[in-house]
């Protein structure tokens, strides 16, 4: 035994020597190729989920911003300079968030940062942020009202109202079908941003649930669920026997493909389904199952919207699937998160390039001023009254035929909204 | 249990030395806490960089959460999983009150400390009172309770609003600097108070009574210590320790709902860092954390990307296979040849500008030093050799006359050795000592003991006998106040002791001792001892009990051995020790259970003469035997039980010849 | 109705619950062992009938024939390693938190952290059912509860019959004596451990039959499979198995009843209850494994 530890011990000697060594001659962290650019390299520095909680959706935001940087690199750089992106893994742990942005912003002294994923996170990076006075583009933040940093910039399309905005945009849509639905059921999940759309926060308590009430509709269910829910037969159950015309569930991740397959267990099918932040990918795996659910959508590689954005945009999308793929990432399209990340990256380029300086304070002011112009959101202008969050340009799109289809509005519209099979 | 060593032992303390020693740790601690405060005070001034504040800030919150759960589970030995429950109420009160309703935030901090001791105090009412819990139970209580509070604000999201709370920073001196030197110096108040009450516990009579739980809890209770009361003031000491760091944490992460605070990463890491440190010394935690969180960060920033999880699981692993009694008890063996190391290495690494970040030097230092520290080269330790075997020898030389022990009881009981000196007694049988009247014991279906009534007198020998599961034990249980019984009821010198906790029984004046030893084995000899005299009848400080203990010691022979610890006795060394031990507590009544289980015959006729000892001083002695040899030397009196009765009881030569005992004993075979 | 549903959808996959659990209560109650780690090995095998039925179009049901001897060989070494080691209760907690660390990032790099669910085509289990009378029983449900009971039964079967059995059960109690009867505590150490593999193994393909993977599920399995270990009894198989089933009820009649939020806190507070009332486990009977 005591051979054993020995062993052992001569291992974890050798280890830290190792370390030792390592360090001497640290490593740099995921950069880009720097074509064309040359210089002392402008260091972008962000945190993301890459293991815990929150893993499955920062994998695409690591592989946006990685394809991102060496394409900017390759055309030129920023400011006639490489970029540099440090990406640290936060472990889903808000606590790590803080502490890495500080460390990212006062140790490694990043020139800029963007931010990381998930409400909580983002929320966390945005309070260091604001100290610093570092502009924060940020992806995915949807409890608008929590945004007040005048320098955080929104890439995702949900408006500053999103309680508001979401439900009615579903509704009108409905309302164009021939049998528009009258009897709704809304299953939310309690996390923060489902949970605001469904019932709204602080002073503004719109949301699903009242506008349903509003609109004359019949809420024949209300049910609130918790985050880590296992057992789905019981609100399947509810569900089923209420005899909704529309299911509309605030949920995220795998809700709606849990919530479909204990349906389906019960033998029913809602006639419609609405899911608010699904992971689009294991949906499309359900087969006829989730055949005309909705959802909200900034972007969606389908032909139309491509042929409209062109050729540049048709590239990166299919450069993402090649990336994607070689990361063994089940879902390879290119569609909302992946947008939402790259527009992210698009702002912070637009601020530095507007301001032609690293200047945090110029950054920002150049993009309260001039907005940004991208590839997959169109022309962005940031209302500091509104928390920078632009008026949303946010679609609807719906499975159809096994993929995921924009459907609302008609004007860019990829196809047309499908009625449910009666 | 436990890898202490047995090598000769540091300074046996005075008090005077005990008080110096004392002095000095308050110096040091001070000073340190001063020379952290000036990190931030000083910082621009210093140059100090804002990051490595950011980063003892982290460090800061998890000594202040380790060490409160080191108050409760690593004093104690009850492992608590649940130190998300503090965190969270914590961060909650604060973020609701202070976040959602703008009350004044320190005053929150008050209000968390409240709600936590009052959650502890709930929790250990009920847990602590019941007799049956295991440790494992209590651990599993733990666990569930963050898993109830964290439904209770799914249920009502009216506490947060339903969908987390944001905490803006509070007003604090502009003196200070900025809200990272703010956050970094409440961090450093309230994880140096932590650290303050827990040396402070440790050295109290509270540590003492903590360890004693831990390492044998019912044996502490035996001995006078009120288990439930210290159990209960470590519970709630940890809750309100956690609660205001879980507090000081809603600040730190700035938003607050119920993922942030409610996950299994805070119960789990905690236990890694007091464990991983050394969970029984208050210094344990500071390791444990500055090594884990150092560690964590630099695989974080070193781009191993995938791998980095992946090297942490690794040492984690390795630590614990190489260190399972905690990094401080190695270092505590070795400091200088640690101490060096890190020393050499970081400033190996750093100087020259090795590593880009001097913090890489320091964890290669850390590392090597942790390598040195954890090498243990092969050494045997000569067990010494004891006082108590010369004594035996010369005991043995005394009682030359008589015969060797026969191998069968029968001729003992037949016949009484001839040169068997009979026990006379200190005194002449005086008051009525022990009476149990009609007490039963049933365990189920087994009826243990059935409507004993016997009286014992002060002064009185007694030896209780019988065959195998006759209820000796049971007995001596309800005596001591181990076991309650079934009917019946019992008193001990004028008080009735039937209902009362064992601590209480033993402040009657009753000591017990066990056939297997139980010595607590993270005290030496001497500490054992003086244990009981802590907290026996009369309560002494630790220097007099020390004191006391020495002269105990020396009534059973081990005062040589005083500074050794049990695991380095023998057989025989630890029942001595346990006589010593209970002894010390000054008992009216001492019961034996099978104290000599397991001697050799030298062996044997020094106990008997311990014994001697002991009963000349006036104790009054029921001891349980199975040799009737010695029984008879001994025994003032002999009561026989079989299966649950009373047999016969009386004179020694009188009750072993009664043909009822000896068919009891043997059978129908008789001896002449 | 749908109360009654609820119940049996509930108690269905509390089968589920109760084999996720049975390895976790059994080494700890025989072995002294809090083996985390399985937690991992669950998540292994739901990934590797992921991968073999979306690689190789194996029946989701067959891959028990690899995953089975497979993790009945890595449980089986875990727990030769934990015993060569010496180590202790708490720190075989935190040496098998290591473990699990290790296995669950690996598993995030072999197969990504982003959701991995077996295709609709290649699994058909997932959303058949069989209607009795009013009430539906979800076939993964089923399965997940025929499989528990038959190999509870069987283990139970085993522990009290075979001469192993009596073995385990004597190790249990008092490893000290039961070495001196000559049974070798770590063989039949490995052999438990190795056995819990293999019920790991059932588990994580039940798992996968029915849910979307990602590394982080190792996780979330915690704080059910605690609370069956509690209420069954640490070590007690009969009593995983009917506490398994409880809490299934228990947590589906509350979503229902109440509110889906309601049910940890009712589930959570009658642990707490049962603890203090019958702290060996509500379905312990004296002495059974």
């Amino acid at each position: 035994m005591k051979d054993r530890k020995r062993r052992v011990v001569t291992m974890l000697a050798a280890a830290a020597l190792l370390l030792g060594v390592g360090a001497a001659c640290e490593r740099k962290s995921d950069g880009g190729s720097t074509g064309g650019a040359s210089g002392e390299p402008i260091v972008v520095g962000s945190t993301l989920s890459l293991s815990g909680a929150f893993a499955a959706t920062g994998a695409i935001h690591k592989i946006v911003g990685e394809q991102f940087v060496e394409r900017l690199n390759a055309n030129g750089g920023l400011l006639g300079r490489p970029v540099q992106w440090i990406v640290r893994d936060d472990e889903s742990d808000q606590a790590k968030v803080s502490t890495l942005y500080e460390q990212l912003i006062s140790q490694d002294r990043v020139d800029l940062i963007i931010g990381p994923y998930a409400t909580p996170n983002i929320l966390s990076a945005m309070a260091v942020a604001e100290r610093h006075g570092y502009v924060l583009p940020q992806h995915t933040s949807v409890i608008a009202p929590l945004m007040t940093y005048p320098c955080q910039f929104p890439a995702w399309s949900i408006g500053p109202t999103p309680n508001e905005f979401v439900p009615n945009q579903l509704f009108d849509a409905l309302a164009t079908l021939p049998n528009p639905p009258k009897r709704v059921a809304i299953l939310t999940n309690q996390n923060g941003s489902t949970d605001f759309v469904s019932y709204g926060a602080g002073d503004n308590k719109n949301g699903a649930i009242s506008i349903t009430k509003e609109r004359g509709l019949d809420l024949v269910l209300e049910v609130r669920y918790p985050p880590n829910t296992t057992d789905w037969a019981p609100i399947a159950a509810q569900v089923r026997d209420a005899k909704p015309d529309l299911v509309i569930n605030n949920g995220l991740g795998v809700d709606p493909v849990n919530l479909l397959q204990a349906m389906a267990q019960l033998g029913y099918k809602p006639p419609l389904m609405f899911s608010l932040f699904p992971a689009p990918g294991p949906l499309l795996g359900l087969g006829d199952l989730a055949e005309g659910l909705l959802s909200v959508t900034m972007f969606e590689p389908n032909k139309a919207a491509l042929d409209r954005l062109g050729p540049e945009a048709t590239e990166i999308v299919n450069e993402f699937q090649n990336r994607a793929k070689a990361a063994n990432l089940p879902y390879t399209a290119f569609e909302t998160q992946a947008a939402a990340s790259w527009t992210a990256w698009e702002i912070l380029v637009a601020g530095v390039q507007g301001a032609n300086s690293l200047d945090h304070e110029k950054i920002c002011d150049s993009l309260h001023a001039s907005g940004a112009k991208t590839t997959f959101a169109g022309t962005l202008e940031f209302d500091p009254a509104k928390n920078n969050f632009w008026p949303s340009n946010q679609l609807l799109k719906q499975i159809q035929n096994k993929d995921w289809v924009t459907v609302w509005p008609p004007d860019r519209a990829a196809a047309q909204l499908r009625a449910p099979a009666s | 249990m436990t890898g202490r060593s047995t090598e000769s032992p540091r300074a046996m303390r005075t008090s005077a030395r005990d008080r110096a020693g004392g002095l000095r740790y308050a110096v040091a601690f001070v000073l340190a806490i001063a020379a952290l405060a000036t990190l931030s005070l000083y910082r621009e001034t210093m140059g100090f960089p804002m990051f490595y504040l950011v980063l003892l800030t982290t460090m800061l919150f998890w000594v202040t959460q380790a060490t409160s759960w080191n108050i409760l589970s690593g004093y104690s030995g009850y492992f608590s999983f649940g130190q998300a429950a503090y965190v969270g109420v914590g961060a909650y009160t604060t973020a609701v009150l202070y976040g959602r309703h703008q009350i004044n935030f320190y005053l929150t901090l008050v209000v968390s400390a409240a709600l936590c001791a009052v959650l502890a105090l709930a929790v250990g009412a009920l847990a602590f009172r019941l007799r049956s819990l295991r440790g494992e139970i209590f651990a599993l209580l733990t666990l569930a309770v963050p898993f109830i509070l964290a439904a209770l604000a799914r249920i009502r999201p009216e506490i947060d609003g339903g969908q987390g709370v944001v905490v803006p920073i509070p007003p604090f001196p502009a003196e200070l600097g900025r809200f990272q030197d703010f956050l970094y110096l409440i961090n450093l108040l309230v994880a140096g108070a932590a650290v303050a009450v827990a040396f402070g516990m440790q050295q109290s009579r509270a540590g003492w009574a903590l360890a004693a739980i831990r390492d044998a809890e019912d044996v502490a209770e035996g001995l006078g210590v009120a288990t439930f009361r210290y159990k209960l003031q470590a519970l709630v000491t940890s809750a309100v320790i956690g609660g205001v760091g879980g507090s000081v944490f809603a600040l730190q992460i700035g938003f607050v709902a119920v993922e942030s605070v409610f996950n299994l990463t805070i119960p789990l890491f905690v236990i890694v860092m007091s464990v991983l440190g050394g969970r029984t010394h208050w210094f344990g935690p500071v390791i444990g954390v500055a090594f884990i969180v150092l560690l964590q960060d630099r695989l974080t920033a070193s781009g191993l990307g995938d791998w980095q999880l992946i090297a942490l699981g690794v040492v984690l692993a390795g630590l614990v296979i190489i260190a399972p009694d905690g990094l401080y008890a190695r270092l505590r063996a070795r400091p200088v040849p640690v101490l060096a190391t890190f020393a050499l290495v970081t400033a190996a690494l750093w100087i020259p500008d090795l590593p880009a970040e001097p913090l890489d030097a320091i964890l290669a230092g850390m590392l090597a030093a942790t390598a040195v520290a954890l090498w243990r080269p092969r050494r045997r330790g000569a067990v010494p050799q004891t006082r108590a075997a010369e004594t035996s020898a010369a005991v043995t030389d005394a009682d030359a006359g008589t015969p060797a022990v026969t191998a069968a009881d029968a001729s003992a009981v037949a016949r009484p050795s001839d040169a068997a000196k009979p026990a006379t007694p200190a005194t002449e049988p005086g008051e009525v000592l022990v009476e149990c009247r009609g007490v039963a014991r049933y365990f189920g279906g087994v009826r243990a003991l059935e409507d004993v009534t016997l009286t014992i007198r002060e002064g009185e020998l007694v030896g209780l006998v019988g065959p195998n599961g006759s209820g000796k034990t049971t007995l001596v249980g309800l005596l001591s106040g181990n076991l309650r019984p079934t009917r019946g009821s019992i008193r001990v010198a004028g008080h009735e002791i039937t209902g009362l906790p064992p601590h209480r029984v033993a402040h009657v004046g009753v000591a017990r001792t066990y056939q297997i030893p139980r010595p607590f084995a993270s005290m030496t000899v001497r500490d054992n001892v003086a244990m009981a005299i802590m907290f026996g009848r009369s309560p002494e400080p630790l220097a007099a009990a020390r004191r006391g203990a020495q002269r105990h010691l020396e009534v059973v022979g081990l005062d040589a051995l005083a500074d050794v610890y049990p695991s380095a006795l023998n057989l025989h060394q630890r029942q001595l020790l346990e006589m010593a031990r209970a002894l010390a507590t000054d008992p009216k009544l001492l019961l034996l259970d099978e104290a000599l289980a397991g001697l050799n015959p030298a062996e044997i006729d020094n106990a008997v003469e311990v014994l001697r000892r002991i009963h000349r001083s006036g104790v009054t002695i029921v001891i349980v035997e199975h040799l009737l040899r010695v029984v008879n030397q001994l025994a003032t009196r002999i009561i026989v039980l079989d299966r649950g009765t009373c047999l016969a009881d009386g004179d020694p030569r009188a009750v072993m010849s009664d043909p009822a005992v000896i068919q009891a004993y043997l059978g129908k075979r008789a001896h002449a | 109705m749908i109360t009654l549903q609820a119940a049996l959808a509930g108690a269905l996959i509390g089968g589920l619950y109760a084999l996720m659990a049975a390895g976790v209560s059994v080494t700890w109650g025989v072995l002294r062992i809090i083996n985390l780690a399985h937690f991992g090995m669950i998540l292994l095998s739901a990934y590797l009938t992921f991968q073999l039925v979306t690689s190789w179009g194996m029946d989701p049901i067959l891959t028990l024939v690899v995953t089975v001897p497979g993790m009945f060989v890595l449980g089986g070494a875990i727990q030769w390693a934990y015993d060569r080691l010496g180590i202790s209760e708490l720190n075989s907690l935190l040496l098998s938190f290591g473990l699990l660390i290790l296995m669950v990032q690996a598993v995030s790099i072999v197969w990504s952290a982003d959701f991995q669910r077996m295709h609709e085509s290649a699994n058909p289990y997932a959303t058949g059912s069989v209607t009795v009378g009013g009430l539906v029983f979800p076939i993964t449900t089923l399965l997940a509860f025929g499989f528990a009971v038959s190999l509870i039964a069987g283990a139970h079967v085993a522990l009290q019959r075979t001469f192993l059995g009596r073995a385990l059960r004597a190790c249990a109690e008092d490893p000290a004596v039961a070495a001196a009867f000559g049974i070798d505590h770590r063989r039949i150490g490995t052999l438990l451990g190795a056995a819990a593999g293999a019920t790991a193994a059932v588990a994580g393909m039940l798992f996968a039959l029915a849910n979307a993977l990602t590394p982080a599920s190792a996780f979330e399995w915690f704080g059910t499979v605690f609370a069956v270990v509690i209420l069954g009894g640490i070590g007690h198989l009969v009593g995983t198995l009917a506490a398994g089933v409880l809490v299934g009820m228990v947590s589906g009649v509350v979503s229902v009843v109440l509110s889906p939020a309601a049910a940890p806190f009712v589930l959570f507070s009658a642990i707490v209850l049962a603890l203090l009332l019958r702290p060996q486990g509500l379905f312990a009977t004296r002495g059974a494994a």
